[in-house]
């Protein structure tokens, strides 16, 4: 087996390692203390991939099942058992895959029979630019709103954004997926194209045409195979489109939660004492607000956008599925249909780390923040 | 999403000076003679390519989109059967004992990168299959191919295949008829990874079609290949078929409504009325042929009553299938997308099924009469039958997640209750089901079988009387000799005409036996947008012969 996939996964996780001790020393977080969290993310690992493999293992068939159909000839099940080892007993796999994982080899997808790595490699990135886009949009939009609503406390506003906050929070993000295709995708686009048709609204409104699904519109793909050029802003501009309604989708439930703490923390920090001092000073309500009184009010948001990050990622699997977003969800539904352990394993192993960083970021960024809080 | 794409694209013209679409471009070549090809089709598709290599297909769809980029040996088409005719072969002949077949192939075919195609990459694919690291899904062509399941190249263009044994002529044809693989490419690949092998995903062959690009699980877009070298009129009409990756069906279905796919399969009737109704003038909807069935498995390994046959026969009097069809398998226009099932020979192979086997009416007074006679009474009067103080009570289970079989399962248990008959229900997620199927643990059980087009009852029906090896899809343990004898002897008569009384013969026999209750052949729903001409959707694919797709120059959707 080529070492190269084994390369890629150590480049990636020392990236990783770096990056966060980058960030600590800018927090000014003890060295220690970083590489400590940073290390506890090792058992984590241990643990979660050995649950999920015992997992796998309690469920019916395995990856050659799908032979188990008249189309194929017996032999042919008989064959996949024998090159994949699936006869032999589950403890002997596991310390086999463990083993690999030890030296970061995820090992060959069963159902591709190519290196696990190529096809994580493929998905991360969309994935990460999904939740990563959505977080980065939801979290200050939901911030603001609270705000909003802490300002104009008991006013029609506040009301008006308490429920259409808690309607969309207590929203299933697939259902909302649905009904976003549905809605704006179909209904509300047809609509406007026809008004563009009609020569009623001007060109550019087609920016409100979206497609039902996918990464990129047919019109860039066909241009992409026939070897035209595609420039990086084209594609980017068709991405970044197709990207909205999947990040409204699982960004609404964030902004939704991150309005009401805002909204509850900036209530309790603008009755305090030094709030009131504040304002006898003479500053401007404007100062007051975003400048004294926010500092604090954003400690427990920070920490809810650490314990968000694991949403994200299983909120992508169904939002993927819905808007047929090629990324790590999508991989994580095919690996479990197609039974194919060491692609779950990987995926899974790959979002542990994710949750874990995400963690430890939102750790050290409180630190950041809060001077009073010191990580030794 | 056309509209923003292009403002995209205009906005980009500007940064990049743009480029001439009218242009050959690329690895198009620029030697390469055009013809005129116009507009796309856009196919949604529920699953990426798992692979483009001819001996390890992984999903129906690599086959279909496979049977595009290269042109089988011996090609086929369905009417009635398989229907053979030239392919990569111009001519063959066969032996007076069916037992060899030589075959001339076209002179002059060349892959994508230029090579010629010969004999001798015919025989690699043969090597590859056998290849026991290969694991590969077509090694049931190779059965009674000798010796070592290997053609003899005679020379580039010419080779032969002998057989241990002749059978049906179609699936001999069909067997030899692997599609042939570059050996001066994926020679010295690892067989063991062959699914893993660039070639997996981005191909080189020498069809009419050719793999312009493939997106990971976002499209795979098909151009025609400027370099075919085959005979002329394979050339294609449409610039692009695109397969378009949407793993959620309702999303599909949105695709479909707003123009974004051309083409979706699998559709169910409810879907198929509304779109009937809201899209008359731009979706036609197609009906592929019944190449699935439903039946109930009445497992007597497990619930010794099955053992007998008044009680199977019974049970086919008492239940209402053509009810059962109405509600759930026809349309609000009163369109049947369902057809009596009578065996698991699909009716669309005409001249074998047995059209005269009359399925058992509805009869629930007959059916107490059966059960009456096999010793199953009321004699508590609780409501529910009973013989020598066992209650008539069974569980059948079937899969999850499919909403007809659901619908189904709950109308048999209805009509059984009306004649005393306790069946309780059960659904299994599908890999436990299929698993639990195979190891006979179900007392019955709703499941499907998909119609082979090639003749073999023995995988279903046949038992240990039969040489060769264990038949694994005998769920029920059905045992009949007769049938047996019968499936021996069609088996071995290779001139499909001789063949087709002897399988008319076994249908009628197997029927009397009543080892399932069978239900129906399902006619699956594809939609298409009405542009389109020349399509073929039948029984073998959802989009046969793409070549012969054509739309008229005054529909064109997408220009280049």
């Amino acid at each position: 087996m080529s070492a190269e996939p084994q390369v890629g996964a150590l480049l990636g996780i020392l990236g990783f390692v770096a990056i966060l001790l980058v960030f600590a020393r800018i927090g000014g977080v003890s060295m220690t203390y970083a590489m400590k969290r940073i290390g506890m993310a090792v058992p984590l690992v241990f643990a979660v991939v050995t649950f999920i493999f015992i997992l796998l293992e309690l469920a019916p068939g395995d990856a050659s099942t799908k032979f188990l159909n008249p189309d194929f000839p017996p032999e042919v099940r008989q064959m996949v058992i024998a090159k994949y080892g699936l006869d032999k007993p589950a403890i002997t796999r596991y310390f086999i895959m463990m083993g690999n994982l030890a030296v970061l080899d995820f090992g060959r997808s069963i159902s591709a029979e190519r290196p696990v790595w190529d096809l994580v490699r493929t998905a991360l990135p969309n994935t990460v630019m999904l939740s990563g886009v959505t977080l980065a949009v939801a979290y200050p939009l939901g911030i603001v709103l609270g705000i909003v609503q802490a300002v104009r406390q008991g006013k029609p506003t506040d009301t008006a954004i308490s429920i259409a906050s808690l309607t969309f929070f207590s929203m299933p993000s697939f259902w909302f997926a649905m009904m976003l295709q549905l809605f704006v995708a179909y209904y509300f686009s047809t609509w406007i194209t026809g008004m563009i048709d009609a020569g009623t609204l001007p060109g550019f409104f087609s920016v409100f045409d979206f497609d039902v699904t996918g990464m990129n519109s047919n019109e860039i793909q066909m241009a992409m195979a026939v070897g035209d050029d595609v420039s990086w802003l084209e594609w980017a501009g068709d991405v970044g489109h197709h990207l909205l309604l999947p990040g409204v989708a699982m960004g609404v439930a964030g902004s939704a939660s991150a309005a009401r703490y805002m909204r509850s923390s900036l209530l309790e920090v603008i009755r305090q004492d030094y709030i009131r001092t504040a304002r006898a000073k003479g500053l401007s309500e404007r100062v007051v607000i975003l400048k004294h009184a926010m500092r604090n009010a954003l400690l427990p948001i920070i920490t809810l956008m650490g314990l968000s990050i694991p949403f994200m990622f299983s909120g992508s699997v169904l939002v993927e599925q819905v808007f047929s977003w090629p990324g790590m969800g999508q991989l994580i539904v095919q690996s479990i249909f197609n039974q194919d352990t060491p692609t779950i394993v990987a995926c899974f192993f790959v979002s542990t780390l994710l949750v874990v960083t995400g963690n430890l970021v939102a750790d050290l960024s409180y630190a950041m923040v809060d001077p009073r809080i010191r990580y030794d | 999403m056309t509209r923003f794409a292009t403002a995209l694209a205009a906005l980009a013209l500007v940064g990049c000076g743009g480029s001439d679409s009218g242009q050959p471009q690329g690895d198009g070549g620029e030697n390469a003679k055009r013809w005129p090809t116009q507009d796309t089709l856009v196919i949604a598709s529920q699953a990426d390519i798992g692979s483009l290599i001819p001996v390890k297909p992984r999903t129906a769809t690599d086959s279909f989109i496979m049977a595009n980029l290269a042109i089988e040996t011996i090609d086929s088409d369905f009417d009635c059967s398989l229907k053979k005719r030239e392919g990569l072969a111009k001519s063959w002949e066969w032996s007076d004992d069916g037992k060899k077949i030589t075959i001339k192939l076209h002179e002059g075919v060349t892959w994508e990168d230029g090579e010629p195609v010969t004999a001798d990459d015919i025989k690699f694919s043969y090597e590859l299959a056998a290849n026991p690291n290969v694991a590969s899904p077509r090694l049931g062509y190779l059965e009674y191919l000798k010796p070592d399941a290997n053609p003899r190249v005679i020379d580039d263009h010419t080779l032969e295949f002998e057989f241990t044994r002749a059978y049906d002529r179609d699936a001999q044809a069909a067997h030899v008829s692997l599609e042939a693989m570059p050996r001066h490419i994926l020679g010295s690949a690892d067989p063991g990874t062959l699914e893993g092998h660039p070639f997996a995903t981005n191909p080189t062959f020498f069809g009419p079609w050719r793999l312009a690009k493939h997106i990971p699980n976002q499209s795979v877009i098909l151009e025609p290949n400027w370099k075919y070298t085959g005979p002329e009129y394979r050339k294609p009409k449409l610039d692009r078929v695109v397969f378009k990756v949407i793993p959620e069906y309702s999303a599909r279905i949105i695709a479909l409504e707003k123009g974004d796919v051309d083409l979706v399969e699998n559709l169910t009737i409810a879907d198929v009325d509304r779109l009937r109704k809201e899209h008359p003038d731009d979706l036609d909807i197609k009906l592929r042929g019944y190449r699935a069935m439903d039946y109930v498995g009445w497992n007597g390994t497990k619930f010794a009553p099955f053992n007998d046959i008044k009680v199977r026969q019974a049970l086919a009097h008492a239940v209402d299938r053509d009810r059962i069809m109405k509600k759930i398998l026809t349309g609000e226009d009163g369109t049947l997308y369902a057809k009596p099932a009578v065996g698991t020979i699909t009716p669309e192979l005409c001249g074998v099924h047995n059209d005269d086997i009359v399925p058992l009416a509805y009869d629930p007074e007959k059916a107490k009469g059966l059960l009456a006679e096999a010793g199953w009474t009321d004699s508590d009067g609780d409501g529910w039958l009973d013989k020598d103080g066992q209650k008539f009570a069974f569980t059948m289970v079937t899969n999850q997640g499919n909403k007809r079989r659901g619908d189904t399962a709950v109308e048999i248990q209805a009509d059984l209750k009306k004649i005393g008959i306790d069946m309780s229900l059960d659904t299994k997620e599908s890999n436990t089901f299929f698993e639990r199927v195979e190891h006979r643990e179900y007392e019955a059980f709703l499941a499907g079988w998909s119609a082979s087009l090639f003749i073999d009852p023995s995988t279903i029906w046949g038992t240990e009387t039969l040489p060769d090896r264990p038949r694994p899809y005998n769920h029920t343990l059905y045992s009949n000799a007769e049938v047996d004898a019968l499936i021996s002897q069609g088996l071995n008569t290779p001139d499909p005409r001789e063949a087709a009384p002897i399988w008319k013969d076994l249908q009628a026999k197997i029927y009397a036996d009543q080892p399932y209750l069978f239900l129906w052949w399902l006619n699956i729903p594809v939609a298409i947008h009405k542009r389109f001409e020349g399509e073929k959707i039948n029984v073998l694919s959802p989009y046969q012969d793409l070549h012969e797709w054509y739309v008229p120059a005054d529909k064109v959707k997408y220009k280049r």
